[in-house]
């Protein structure tokens, strides 16, 4: 199966479903941006709430020890997931309507999001394996 | 009902909710005049009791290290302080706190304006949010509870371009170097405190009197204290200029009162301590009729926190004739809060309220200083116990105690009431604060005898208090 999905990807052909009408590039996974830093409302609202696929919120604060250990363990394992969630990132300080609005109280808060609905969340640090099964159960839900 | 700031508008108003009331807080940080601004929660938490005690931390720990030694660590002298590591762990914790109080009016429903708002009628404040915008607040009862700011002296040129002031201290990214604190109070003492302890040459230059206000023996313990551990006092002088040099350092000029001369030196930083005032111009209280004290600027309030205007009320360092400490300013702003819509008529008690100055060699006191007590009852009437002692932690580590010293100001009548206790040493807000739960009970010094001590600690040396003044006495404490 890796084999046939490694190769597919040297032919630059689809691996499953739609075509490349959607006019996205196939790269390597380590080329992808699966993680975006969230500008203000309006770039929530069109990149996280209207987005296709499923996203992990990470909301963090500068001030926050635990965050800076969440945060990279979360990207690394989002981005091992091949592109099925995305990741966005929210400073508590330069959003704080936004928190206020999802309830965030303590950081780092979590939440995983599918169709514009929180379907799940934790709040302080995992280990991988509960990071990696928050994710798949995101996925697979 | 609005309020306005600050950490005990947050905790009246919290009460408030409690009876179902709907409740606005606006919130807004002048920045100071080197730009410092800051979050939610009002002086105590951004620029005053809550980075000074963890910087007075940092530097305590600092002589820990340098006794370490004796108690057989193997820590290689000197040690380097990097204030850079210490700030950015400051204003983390600190911005976690402004976040708490955030989440904390959420979750009690409270509509927050970080505006700068002013009055327009008594029952209406207005003011601008960042983006420009107009808000218009109006409410039944009002809350004023803005404190005050750091003062600038007034004659002396340079002072406002190139000094910093506790506003700035705290927030600094940088290192402030040899630093000169001008004032007296007990925020110039900490700071200086505080700023020797972590290794930077600092001058402390004072008009007159250290910590005006306070029992003036134990001022002077502390002044004496800070001097052996190393900061420099110019006593008795005052600034006349402040001049920015080449190389980015500033020259200070002063006159010294006693020699009658005028000196000069070169400083990286310099910090005015020199007082506080509510900064109460652009509020429009004249517009409503709130009556100031026209010397202080405070707004005059009555035994129930109510201003001259009906439903406008005011808590904390804002007002005038009130002790300028966080604690009072929370519990008046609470008991307001509870006689305003629950069934109470609780006022604040101001009486024996103890407090701490945390300088390197800590003094905590509560009650009566022993001139108030004199003034107050005569000398005659009133019984001093004093005791110089030595904690076990200093035995060891070879630490000077000169300055460890405690007193108890009694009456000398029958009952020998307990009117004040002083303690210099270490952990003393620890020390004092189960003390001023006797105190506020009317304590007398044969219960105070009958109290037995925790042994071995430095409190229990308050319960077996002795030598009077009155009798001459060697006052050193021996034994175990």
């Amino acid at each position: 199966m890796a084999q046939r999905l490694a190769l597919q990807r040297l032919l630059s052909l689809p691996t499953r479903g739609p075509l490349a009408s959607h006019g996205r590039a196939l790269g390597t996974s380590a080329g992808r941006r699966s993680t975006l830093n969230v500008q203000d409302g309006s770039d929530f609202q069109d990149r996280v709430v209207n987005s296709p696929k499923p996203v992990v919120v990470d909301f963090h604060a500068q001030w926050c020890g635990p965050c800076k250990i969440l945060g990279p363990r979360l990207e690394k394992l989002v981005a091992k997931q091949e592109g099925k969630v995305l990741m966005a990132k929210v400073d508590i300080d330069d959003h704080t309507d936004l928190a206020i609005e999802y309830e965030v109280s303590a950081v780092p808060t979590v939440l995983a999001m599918k169709n514009g609905d929180v379907v799940d969340k934790f709040v302080g640090i995992k280990d991988e394996d509960q990071l990696e099964a928050f994710l798949k159960k995101l996925i697979g839900a | 009902m609005i309020f306005w700031s600050l950490v005990e508008g947050l905790e009246a108003l919290l009460v408030q909710k409690k009876f179902g009331r709907k409740v606005a807080v606006l919130d807004y940080v002048e920045p100071s005049p080197q730009g410092t601004a800051w979050g939610l929660g009002g002086t105590c938490v951004n620029v005053g009791c809550i980075p000074k005690k963890l910087m007075h931390q940092a530097a305590l720990l600092g002589s820990a290290i340098k006794d370490a030694q004796h108690y057989g660590w193997n820590i290689s002298q000197p040690v380097q302080h990097t204030w850079s590591v210490m700030a950015q762990g400051v204003q983390n914790y600190v911005k976690s706190l402004n976040w708490g109080h955030r989440v904390q009016l959420q979750e009690k429903k409270v509509k927050y304006f970080n505006i700068k708002g002013s009055f327009s009628d008594p029952h209406t404040v207005r003011g601008l949010t960042k983006a420009g915008k107009e808000i218009v607040v109006t409410a039944d009862n009002i809350v004023i509870a803005t404190g005050g700011r750091p003062k600038y002296p007034a004659h002396v040129a340079g002072a406002l371009e190139y000094g910093i002031t506790s506003d700035d201290l705290f927030w600094l990214k940088k290192s402030p170097g040899k630093t000169l604190v001008v004032g007296a109070s007990y925020v110039s003492l900490e700071c200086a405190g505080f700023l020797t302890g972590i290794g930077l040459d600092t001058t402390v230059m004072m008009r007159s009197i250290p910590l005006r206000g306070f029992d003036q023996q134990m001022a002077s313990l502390v002044t004496e204290h800070m001097e052996s551990y190393g900061t420099k006092f110019l006593k008795r002088c005052f600034p006349t200029k402040v001049e920015k040099l080449e190389n980015d350092r500033l020259q200070v000029t002063w006159k010294n009162a006693d020699l009658d001369t005028e000196e000069t030196d070169s400083f990286n930083t310099v910090m005015w301590a020199v007082g506080r005032a509510p900064d109460t111009k652009t509020l429009n209280l004249e517009t409503v009729g709130v009556k100031t004290n026209s010397e202080t600027g405070k707004i005059i309030v009555d035994a129930s926190e109510a201003t001259s205007v009906p439903h406008i009320y005011a808590v904390g360092d804002i007002t005038e004739g009130r002790p300028e400490l966080t604690p009072t300013a929370i519990a008046a702003g609470k008991l307001l809060a509870q006689r305003l819509f629950g069934q109470s008529s609780e006022l604040m008690d101001y009486d024996n309220v103890p407090t701490t100055v945390f300088t390197p060699l800590e003094y905590g006191c509560v009650g009566l200083s022993e001139e108030a007590a004199v003034q107050r009852h005569g000398s005659d009437n009133i019984e001093v116990y004093h005791a110089y002692y030595k904690p076990l932690e200093f035995t060891v580590a070879e630490r000077d105690a000169t300055q460890c010293y405690m007193k108890m100001v009694c009456l000398r009548e029958r009952e020998q009431r307990i009117l004040g206790l002083h303690f210099i040493g270490p952990n003393a807000g620890e020390v004092i604060q189960g003390f001023a739960l006797g105190i506020k009970c009317g304590a007398t010094y044969p219960q105070m005898m009958k109290t037995v001590g925790i042994h071995p600690t430095c409190a229990e040396e308050v319960t077996k208090l002795h030598i009077t003044k009155r009798s001459g006495l060697d006052a050193t404490v021996t034994g175990c």
